[in-house]
This record gives structure tokens, sequence and C-alpha cells, in this order.
């Protein structure tokens, strides 16, 4: 397995602490960069990165010989290497957000310098992809991010196989995000939501991870997979087509839905109870028909939170 | 009430359910004195500062007196929003707790939105229309400020003249940041109220001294605005403000981790070269390196905790171009 470390650092009161990564594949600038755990607690990312670095470098091993690699593969499974190993989403040391320090600097902040690295290491890629699982609160079935997006990017997003594409503009909070440093630069950068923060779900985590093989396979850096082109229609949705419930009153929200159904206009989607009383405050019903692409998991409400997330068709 | 009477009234500018039975409330304390125009301050909008909630209670104390000796005095109205983030203050969290966002990334808000949307909502629509805004911070847990004005070049024209007049050390001109639209500042700026931010002392402390120094520049302020009356006496101004930018401050990041220790207090004349503190292992003990000023100037950011990684900020020194105010 070729790996190196991104980054070399020192700890005050501990081994110094690296950010290692994966280059699997024929020498040259990688065709492809996978990223993962910017945030420490986003561990769906963090596993299907690891496993496909597993995978990849069978390949290059020669334990598939139907199989061949054509071009490097860069992959950081976790760039928040103390968050992930101390449960945090943050950077543990000072609180900071490792995805809003891009473009990072080479002699500013610890976050900064870690942000610069991953920048240079992942920019001259064709293609570029960053995996992130929504937060502890919120699950989301595994769907392709595309924020302000080039016409390529579009012919290509639905080549992950995953069940929806959703198209986003770059809000001014958004811009020293990784995903807007890498939009300076030529080729194609995606975003991709699996499942909720804190834990793993394994039918979203094989569904991308057989996403992710089929993407390589369909843009010609992983040679001999065969790509059912039967794969599941991927649907586009671009904002107007998401219709959100937010909670009308705090509470305990409890539903038994899960993603990636279709739900009609009227259907039942779950309680939200007096969390002293146990009284139902609310019946959640769905206002419209469409996927259902987001549900929140942790139940404790404030008035205001975001439920359910639907898409539908057409706008 | 009494002609020239100041009614004073806190109300909810927010009141929000909770997921277990309580109640969120956001709560503002108003003086209301003629019909001069209106001011505003506002603190604790991170959970972790505490310097802008002891300018409140100093701003409310001499108010009360004010009503109690000259209540013609207050020729408008003053509103004082202690604790923006009262759930961040009650756990001592930066961000906001559950939602572990950072309030003053999302004004402008919205009313429908969740808590820290609608929190930023409540906030504007109280708060535009104001002659003028104060919104004081403390830095944060790890670095001790001089008191300060931070002001985005986008309004220098309008507020470096109302900064100069705050009793403060040092205005700092940033560069217009994009990720910065997002704050109750540039938000009220946007949209023609004036607001200026207060950065100073350090994150969970107080600095007396520096709240008292920052109220006697609200008042002249107030007092300039029309807000007192011109015949309402004053603790005076003793401070003029130096004026630094992005081409005279320089940042002293940590070139290794370890144990930073000061040798020097903060906020005082520095010469190139001179030593301001050593990086030390507690581990194996020895100096791992040594922080020297890059220029004459004047250190206006000390590290307040010791512990650094590689590139923690330890110390910001600005250059002197002799710009003094």
């Amino acid at each position: 397995m070729s790996s190196r470390d991104l980054v070399l650092m020192t700890a005050p009161l501990r081994e110094d602490f690296t950010i290692p990564c994966h280059e699997i594949g024929p020498a040259g600038n990688p065709a492809v960069s996978f990223v993962s755990g910017l945030h420490g607690d986003e561990i769906n990312g963090i596993y299907i990165l690891a496993r496909l670095a597993d995978f990849l470098t069978a390949v290059a091993g020669g334990n598939y010989p139907k199989l061949r690699l054509a071009q490097r593969v860069l992959i950081i499974p976790a760039v928040n290497v103390l968050g992930t190993n101390t449960l945090r989403r943050a950077w543990p040391f000072d609180q900071s957000d490792q995805n809003r320090m891009f473009p990072g600097n080479r002699m500013g902040e610890t976050t900064q310098r870690i942000a610069y690295s991953v920048l240079e290491a992942t920019k001259k890629s064709a293609y570029r992809v960053d995996l992130h699982s929504s937060n502890l609160y919120f699950e989301e079935l595994p769907q392709v991010r595309l924020y302000d997006p080039t016409p390529e990017e579009r012919e290509t997003a639905p080549l992950f196989g995953l069940p929806a594409i959703m198209e986003r503009s770059v809000s001014p909070v958004f811009t020293t995000t990784l995903m807007y440093a890498w939009k300076y630069w030529p080729g194609q950068s995606f975003l991709l939501q699996v499942g909720q923060a804190g834990s793993i779900q394994l039918p979203h985590c094989q569904q991308v991870f057989r996403g992710l093989v089929s993407f390589l396979g369909r843009i010609g850096v992983l040679e001999g997979v065969e790509v059912a082109e039967a794969d599941q229609e991927a649907l586009y949705f671009t904002r107007e087509c998401s219709v959100r419930i937010y909670a009308d009153r705090a509470g305990m929200f409890v539903s038994d839905k899960s993603l990636g159904g279709w739900v009609s206009k009227g259907q039942e989607l779950g309680y939200i109870y007096d969390s002293f009383n146990g009284t139902v405050r609310t019946r959640v019903i769905a206002p419209a028909a469409g996927l259902l692409t987001g549900i929140r998991r942790q139940p404790m409400l404030f008035e205001g939170d975001l439920l359910v997330r639907i898409c539908t068709r057409t706008p | 009430m009494p002609e020239s009477a100041i009614a004073i009234s806190t109300s909810c500018i927010l009141s929000l359910e909770m997921p277990y039975s309580e109640q969120l409330c956001i709560r503002r304390t108003a003086y209301r004195g003629g019909d001069g125009p209106r001011a505003a301050i506002v603190a604790g909008i991170h959970g972790d500062e505490l310097e802008g909630l002891y300018v409140c209670q100093l701003l409310a104390d001499w108010l009360e007196q004010l009503a109690r000796e000259n209540p013609a005095g207050l020729a408008g109205t003053v509103e004082l929003y202690p604790a923006m983030n009262p759930l961040g203050l009650d756990t001592l969290t930066r961000a906001i707790p559950v939602f572990d966002t950072d309030l003053n990334r999302n004004f402008p808000g919205s009313p429908n939105g969740d808590l820290p949307k609608r929190i930023a909502h409540a906030a504007i629509e109280n708060l535009s229309g104001a002659a003028l805004v104060v919104d004081i911070h403390a830095s944060n847990i790890y670095l001790r400020e001089i008191p300060q004005v931070r002001i985005n070049t986008d309004f220098a024209d309008s507020l470096v003249p109302l900064a100069r007049r705050l009793n403060l050390d040092l205005i700092w001109l940033h560069g217009a940041m994009t990720v910065l639209e997002a704050t109750v500042a540039h938000s009220l700026n946007s949209v023609g109220t004036p607001c200026l931010v207060v950065e100073m002392g350090v994150g969970m402390r107080i600095t007396p001294d520096y709240c008292r120094q920052v109220m006697s520049g609200i008042l002249t302020l107030w007092k300039d605005q029309g807000v007192l009356t011109p015949d309402v006496e004053l603790p005076p101004l003793d401070h003029l403000p130096l004026i630094a930018d992005d081409s005279n401050v320089h940042y002293l990041n940590a070139p290794t981790s370890g144990l930073f220790v000061p040798v020097i207090e903060h906020w005082t004349d520095v010469r190139k070269g001179q030593l301001l503190g050593t990086i030390v292992s507690p581990l194996q003990g020895g100096i791992l390196s040594e922080v020297r000023s890059p220029v004459d100037g004047i250190l206006f950011t000390l590290r307040e905790y010791p512990l650094v990684y590689e590139g923690s900020l330890m110390a910001r020194v600005m250059a002197r171009k002799g710009r003094l105010a």
C-alpha cells in the first residue's frame, strides 16, 4: 500500500502527528482525489474511503485480475485526525471548523496549515470528491451535492449512481470551504452527503462504495469494472424541488420512516410529543408527494427545527 | 409617571419553546427618556465572552443613577441586550449549544428557521434603525486583546469618525472578508444602521478597567448622537486610538508545539528582535523556540492560554506607522 504523510506536525504533549493519505496507482498527479473527515465525527465517509483504499490497493497489487487502475488516485480518509480520534466534529484544540479554513495558509493557524496542505495535494486532480455525513441530528439519503455547477459537473454527477443529485448555490457563508477553494481550479468538484454523523449506516456506505467504484469505472480510471447500466435512475433536484418541514412546536420527534422511499401528499411521517406529559402535539404530515431525502434522528426539538426534507419531481 | 422620568423595562424580544418544558427568552432592558435617537448595546453573542456583559451592567447602573438624579438627561432611548446567546452563556460554550453554530455567522437570520436563525432575525428586527449599535466581544479564551474597534473597510468612511470617540486604544481596519458578511455588524451596516464591533480582553473573564474605559466612550458617543442631553456630565475620554490595517499588523504563529510562556506584559512597546516569550517543553524541559518581535511596534494581542500547537497565534505586533490619531 502506498501511503504517505500529507501533513507532519508537532504536538505539545504527545507524539508528533500526521495526516496520512493513500496514493494508489501509476505515478503522476492523481486523476481523482477523495477527501473525508474534515469533520471528525462524520464517520461514514471515513469508513467508505478507508475501504476504498483497501480495495484499490488490492487492485493495484493484482488481486483482481480483471481490474486495472489506469490512473493515480489520492485518498485522505480523515483530515481532522485529532477530531476523529476524540469523536469531535471540530478541530478539538481550538474548536475551529476545519472546513471553514480554506484556502488555508502555509504559515497561519494550525487548521489553516492543514487546509493549505489538503488543497495543494488535491487541487490539480481532474475530479475531486469531498464526502460528508450531515451532523449528529439529521440523516441524509446518499446524494451528490453540486454547488453552482459547471455543465461538465452536471453531466458527471449521475456517474456516481446515487439516488439523488441536489443542486445548490454557494452562499457567502461557504466561501472558506474546501469545495469553494477547489472551484478556482480546472477540473470537477463534487460533495457527497452520506447519512448521519456519529455512526455508520452500513446500507448507505455500501451504496456509496459501489457508487464510487462505478464512478471510477465510468471515468476510465478503473478499467474492467462492469457497470450495470440498469443502475437506478439518478434524480436531479434543484433547490426549488426541496420541500422542508419545520417543527411548529418543540418536543420529541419520533418517526419510523426510512430514507429513499416515496411519500404521498398527506402521508403521516411522524409525531411531535410533548416531552413532559407525552401528549401528541403535532402529527407531521407530508405537504407534497416526493422522495424522502432527509430526516431528523435526534428527537429533542426546539421550535423551528428542520424535521424532514422531501424532494419533489417538479419545482 | 412624572414628566421627564425614565421608563425602564425588561422584555423578551424572542420567546421560543425548548425541547423539554422550558421557554427560551432573549431579553432586553430598555431605558426610555425623550423622543431622541435610540442606541443599543449588544453582548454575549458568543457564550464564552463576558466583557460585554459587564459593560451592560456598568451602563445599567449609570442609567439607573441618571434616572434618579437627572432623568431629563436621557433625550432618547437606550437598549441593552447583554445575552444574545443565553444557552451558550449557560453552558460555557462559544457557539449556540445543540446547534453547534456560531450565532455571529447566522445573520441576518430568518423568522421561520431554526433557533440561531430566529435569534439573528429578532436581533436585526429590533436593532435596525438605531442611531448607533455597539456589539461588544471579548476575543476568545486563547488571546488577550487591548480595547479596540474592528471595522470592515467597506464601512470605514462612516464608522471611523464614530470609532475615534469610543475611548479605545486601537482602530483596526479589516479588508472585506466575505465570510464576515454573516455577522450582526455587517448585516446592520449594510442596511444603514451603524454598528461598531468592540474587541477587548479575553474569553471567560472580565477586565474591569477595559470595561470602564469603553463605557466612557459609549456615553460620549451617546451624547454626540443626542441620546443624552449636552448637559449630562460624563467621565473624561483618556484614550486616543492608533490605527492599524493589514499593512502594519504582524502575526506571530507558533513554529512548534509546546507551552508558551510570555516574558513581557501585554500592551507594551516592543523593539525589533526583542524577546516576547518562549515555547518550552513540559516533557523534556528546555526551550523549543524563542518568540521575538519582528518589528518595532506595539504588542496588542498576547496569548492567554499557554498550550500551543504548531501554527497557534501567540501575539500580534502593530508596527508603528506614526499614524497617531
